[in-house]
């Protein structure tokens, strides 16, 4: 599980320019200004390169038939294929391919119902100056990136289903990561659980990866498993 | 029997008994008159008048029905009529024509809501598209824009420019709470049934209620208003479960029942009084109009609230 706040630009992790090539990426959104932004923020990456542009699901799918691509970032709402009907037919098409979602809608619906069609991780817009390289080396991992509203919902959620006996809480989890856990729960940043804590935010952010993977929800299979249990999706 | 032979008859009737009396029974009256006389007489009248008055009130009870639902008929529960008595008087030739009217009020009204109803849902549309797609993606692309910026400005700028983006970041964050309060997409993106675990899942975020849910998946297909009248009926029934009932569980369902769609939404909060339907209420009865649906709302005080909204599926196109 990929830290889904991560603190300050991600430049440190990238690879080296000399010894990969860099990540093909596609990028389908109905709006030139927001691929072009896009663009800027991922072109400076070494390791990444946009290699396709789409404006809408249909030209995505042509555009991912008629070229290699390692990794394809979608926006939601788009005219004549929405993302996730495009995510859909992209898998199909291409099961190798990694799929990544950059919308407005800050949703589990939408997030869940993108994990079900089979993309591996979620970006809010508001966000993606922030997050959005981390997703795409996150996606290429196949490790999930999920936005931080998304996680506190789904531990809040989970918690409920515990405290209601719906949810045999079978993985011990330390005290600090009780404790941790709480707050999150209850909305706070990483920031602020560490001061309250007196710990650093990277030990938070260790701890609420650890969290995830003890409650079974550190992977795209296990949330869309989990999300379908908790009916917070259809089977 | 027309209204004024009804009248005049019975008038005749009560006249003709007086008459027949003064004829045939063995009073006299004198010049000047005697004080028994007067007494008899006087009786007599009085006898009369409230004969007559009797005779009349049981003669006009039809009329009196009629202005009884005239001033209580309220035209967002349909369906209250009178019963049309028989004969071809122009009692229950009014009774029938007040009914028609009713049916044509209760059509006018319908249809008049109904209209308002749609064209403040797709002006609510227009606006949260419009913010969506133009001012939500503009902002995204100024907000690619500063970060690409503040990567390679020089130290003083870096921080104004990193400034800009949270402030861009803020405004993009109200944009899309402002576009979500306004119209429910997730409707239209995924459907009824992700739309109402969305929203019970916000209400139980934000106001701590429990919500349990049991929602059915296999449903007869509603039109878009209709799924639209069962969100916004949703919505307000839980509003008003977290605002005024001080429920602590609320439960909502969704199931079929033969072609019909059912929504339930019971509270345990303290119930409403039937006297005081807010104008939550009203939206709710004339939402349901929309879509043909029926709103039944039951509340016993100290075991809450029970909200059922039945709404048809179109019939198939043979």
């Amino acid at each position: 599980m990929p830290d889904p706040t991560p603190p300050g630009p991600s430049t440190a992790s990238a690879p080296s320019p000399t010894t990969v090539t860099p990540i093909r990426i596609l990028l389908a959104d109905d709006h030139a200004l927001v691929r072009r932004g896009v663009r800027l923020i991922l072109d400076r990456e070494p390791d990444l390169e946009v290699v396709a542009e789409a404006g809408d699901g249909a030209e995505a799918i042509e555009a991912a038939r008629s070229q290699e691509i390692d990794l394809a970032v979608l926006d939601i709402a788009m005219p004549r294929l929405t993302g996730l009907q495009a995510t859909r037919e992209l898998v199909a098409l291409k099961p190798g391919l990694r799929i990544l979602m950059l919308t407005m809608h800050d949703n589990e619906q939408y997030l869940f119902q993108a994990l079900k069609a089979g993309a591996c991780g979620y970006v809010l817009k508001s966000v993606a100056d922030r997050d959005l390289v981390a997703a795409c080396r996150a996606a290429v991992r196949n490790e999930p990136f999920l936005y931080p509203g998304a996680v506190t919902a789904l531990i809040r959620n989970y918690l409920d289903r515990v405290r209601h006996g719906e949810e045999d809480p079978d993985q011990l989890l330390t005290p600090r990561e009780e404790e941790v856990l709480k707050l999150v729960a209850e909305g706070h940043s990483s920031k602020e659980i560490a001061e309250m804590l007196f710990i650093s935010v990277k030990t938070v952010h260790r701890h609420r990866a650890n969290l995830l993977h003890k409650l079974g929800l550190h992977d795209r299979l296990e949330l869309t498993r989990y999300a379908i249990r908790a009916g917070l999706i259809e089977p | 029997m027309s209204l004024f032979w009804r009248i005049f008859g019975l008038n005749a009737l009560v006249l003709g008994t007086a008459t027949a009396l003064l004829l045939w029974a063995p009073v006299t009256v004198s010049v000047p008159v005697l004080l028994t006389e007067a007494i008899i007489l006087v009786g007599g009248l009085a006898v009369m008048l409230v004969a007559n008055g009797t005779l009349l009130r049981w003669g006009l009870a039809p009329l009196d029905r009629l202005t009884r639902l005239m001033t209580t008929v309220d035209l967002l529960r349909p369906g209250q009529r009178l019963p049309v008595p028989g004969g071809g008087s122009e009692v229950s030739e009014l009774i029938r024509t007040f009914n028609a009217m009713l049916d044509r009020l209760e059509h006018e009204r319908a249809t008049s809501s109904a209209r308002a109803l749609l064209a403040q849902e797709a002006e609510r549309r227009r606006i949260a598209q419009e913010l969506h797609d133009e001012v939500g993606q503009s902002m995204t692309a100024i907000l690619l824009v500063l970060k690409r910026a503040a990567d390679d400005a020089p130290e003083p700028l870096r921080e104004d420019l990193q400034q800009a983006q949270e402030i861009t970041r803020e405004s993009l964050d109200e944009v899309r709470r402002l576009v979500r309060r306004l119209r429910p997409g997730v409707l239209d993106d995924l459907g009824l049934v992700s739309a109402l675990t969305s929203l019970t899942q916000d209400f139980a975020t934000h106001t701590g209620l429990r919500v349990v849910r049991r929602l059915d998946a296999d449903l007869p297909t509603l039109g878009q208003e209709s799924e639209l009248v069962l969100y916004r009926v949703a919505q307000e029934s839980l509003t008003n479960a977290a605002r005024h009932a001080d429920a602590r569980q609320v439960e909502v369902s969704l199931h079929r029942v033969g072609e019909a769609v059912v929504l339930e939404i019971a509270d345990d909060g303290r119930g409403i009084e039937a006297a005081c339907e807010g104008a939550g209420i009203r939206g709710m009865r004339e939402r349901a109009l929309l879509a043909g649906a029926t709103l039944d709302i039951t509340s016993t005080p100290g075991t809450g609230t029970r909200i059922r909204l039945i709404t048809p599926a179109p019939r198939k196109q043979l």
